[in-house]
């Protein structure tokens, strides 16, 4: 172990050898700090991707549909929704039934029926809470309404006039727009999104809903038979609904998580060894540059832990320094970029303090590891052998 | 006895072949001695040095340093001995580049520079004429100051033995009698010195010439 004193002259020392080097140090700096600009802006992207799918697609993220028994297919597929009703208490049913043991998960019961606004024909839709299996803590799908606000769809903004912040009138409730209406090219354009319970007041259906909105849990392929499973599971506790199953959606759902494993799979891992590479490469050109400086230092009877120190001290403070650039640059690019390539959600995309953190904390490890080796060259380096060149 | 080396031999492999660099060497040297070392380019005097210096450990025989046998030591307390009981000097300098005249004599301090060893250190580029230049660089002097950077260097932690290799091998004849000049007064004020060199500059201080051929002691 290094004593202060030794540990106060060390950093000097690598202070002045990155003045003495700069160019070495630059090309370092500027490999670690493009790594770990492309982690974060691909994380924040990333995320921002999920949301805005998320919140475009709103119901892309449900892929079963629990509606009343009764209800006819035929008109259920051509309307929307289920003209049937039924008891909301279903939801708290099912939703005490959550466990990480069924192939279901997230549930929203939600009210569905079409309405009429200044003669204008739109969907009014109540939203419950989400309900997830224990301990999972996941987000709910969809977005949160909260009291005394509705969200509305362009269209309906368009004929109302109305923008965020306005007060709209529905039914005999007064509300508050909560949401920067955006066009998405779906019948989300012409759509209230209320509380549930408001809804209910709304429509006149106290304590009702028509679906129970759900998603499987997507481990399921189509040898196992989802539906079957999915039916026999539900079925078993609430033999009242019928299972819809949206194939396509569950396939568009997992293609997409696919897509975000494969990123973090195959590009988060090739950034990080090339960056890797890069820092040895040039912690070993520094170690080359300094052979005369590791003999003398050995010859002056420095030890091993301190011609190491040398070398990892400074990928760790290089690191460090890339680290916090590259955070800087990575969160501006995405803030700069992103709200064009995500417009319904840009108001959600933002800097991450707790990536900043980890990154700021693992980039010097990082670092530290890509020069371990060439620190380990330099500590076994013959001095002798430096020391003889003439 | 300051020194004492019995049966010395050290081989390299180079190229495949096995090249003897000393061969049997035997010799002792005294604490308080001048010694100078000369023989021939690859007679196997840097060798010797390094050998005699703790830092490339013979094929074969035995050193001693002050009685205790040097490679029969642990490296830390090698390399512990190597800083507080002996200076080098180059002749290629081997200064740190990015480190000013100050920070390079104080790179020989064990650890953090105490304010008595920077005040030593201040005092001994004085001595050698580069006090006024203690914040340059190395690479902004000349040779013959480079070289005196090296021996204050060598002279912070009052060794009791320098071991310089050809330290003039790249001066001028002034700044060569210089260097030798301040190693002398080392060797005055009590201490042990050996000294490679191929040039006579320091024939009239050395009390004894040790003549090296083939990496075999001639003559002594």
């Amino acid at each position: 172990m290094l004593r202060k004193g030794a540990e106060i002259l060390l950093r000097s020392h690598i202070l002045r050898e990155i003045g003495f080097r700069k160019l070495n140090a630059l090309f370092s700096l500027l490999g670690l700090m493009l790594a770990v600009t492309i982690v974060v802006a691909s994380q924040l992207l990333a995320e921002a991707d999920e949301r805005e799918t998320r919140r475009v697609t709103r119901d892309m993220g449900f892929n079963l549909r629990l509606i009343p028994a009764k209800t006819d297919l035929g008109q259920f597929y051509r309307d929307g929704f289920s003209r049937h009703a039924m008891e909301a208490v279903m939801l708290d049913r099912l939703a005490t039934q959550l466990t990480n043991n069924v192939s279901f998960n997230h549930l929203v019961g939600s009210l569905r029926r079409d309405y009429t606004i200044n003669g204008k024909d739109i969907l009014l839709v109540g939203l419950s809470e989400t309900y997830v299996a224990p301990g999972q803590g996941k987000k709910p799908m969809g977005f949160e309404i909260k009291e005394g606000t509705i969200h509305i769809g362009s269209e309906i903004a368009r004929w109302q006039e109305l923008k965020k912040g306005d007060a709209m009138q529905v039914g005999v409730r007064r509300f508050t727009v909560a949401n920067d209406p955006i066009e998405t090219g779906t019948p989300d354009d012409i759509t209230i999104f209320a509380r549930l319970e408001d809804a209910q007041s709304i429509l006149g259906l106290s304590g009702k809903i028509n679906e129970i909105e759900a998603i499987d849990c997507l481990c399921l392929t189509a040898d196992d038979d989802p539906l079957a499973i999915l039916r026999k599971e539900i079925g078993g506790i609430l033999p009242e609904v019928q299972v819809v199953h949206q194939r396509t959606l569950a396939d568009a759902r997992a293609k997409q998580r696919q897509t975000r494993e494969k990123v973090n799979a195959v590009v988060l891992p090739s950034v990080l060894v090339a960056g890797a590479v890069w820092v040895a490469l040039l912690a070993v050109l520094n170690v080359r540059d300094r052979r005369q400086e590791i003999g003398i230092l050995r010859a002056l009877g420095k030890g091993g832990g301190r011609i190491a120190g040398l070398f990892l001290g400074k990928a760790v403070l290089l690191g460090f320094v890339a680290a916090a650039l590259g955070v800087a640059l990575g969160t501006w690019v995405v803030l700069e970029f992103g709200p064009s390539l995500f417009p319904v959600t840009q108001k959600a995309i933002q800097a991450s303090s707790t990536l900043a953190w980890q990154l700021l904390v693992a980039t010097p490890v990082f670092a530290a590891f890509a020069s371990f080796i060439p620190a380990m060259l330099a500590v076994s380096h013959d001095p002798a052998e430096t020391l003889r060149e003439d | 006895m300051m020194i004492r080396c019995k049966e010395v031999t050290k081989t390299f492999r180079k190229n495949g072949a096995e090249v003897v660099s000393l061969d049997r060497f035997t010799a002792e040297i005294a604490a308080g001695e001048f010694v100078a070392v000369r023989g021939p380019s690859g007679s196997g005097k840097t060798t010797l040095l390094l050998t005699l210096g703790g830092m490339q450990r013979p094929s074969a025989g035995a050193v001693q340093f002050g009685g205790r046998d040097l490679y029969g030591l642990p490296p830390a307390e090698r390399a512990r001995l190597r800083s507080g009981e002996i200076g080098f000097v180059f002749q290629m300098f081997h200064l740190v580049p990015y480190l000013d005249l100050l920070g390079n004599v104080l790179l020989a301090a064990p650890g953090r520079p105490s304010d008595a060893e920077r005040e030593r250190a201040a005092g001994l580029l004085d001595e050698l004429g580069l006090g006024k230049r203690a914040s340059h660089r190395p690479g902004e002097l000349s040779a013959g100051e480079r070289q005196r950077l090296a021996v204050a260097r060598a002279l912070l932690n009052r060794p009791k033995l320098i071991l310089a290799d050809e330290p003039t091998g790249n001066l001028d004849p002034e700044n060569a009698a210089e260097v030798i000049r301040h190693l002398a007064a080392f060797h005055q004020d009590g201490g042990t010195v050996v000294l490679v060199t191929h040039g006579t500059a320091a024939d009239q201080h050395a009390g004894r010439i040790l003549r090296l051929d083939q990496g075999r002691l001639a003559a002594n």
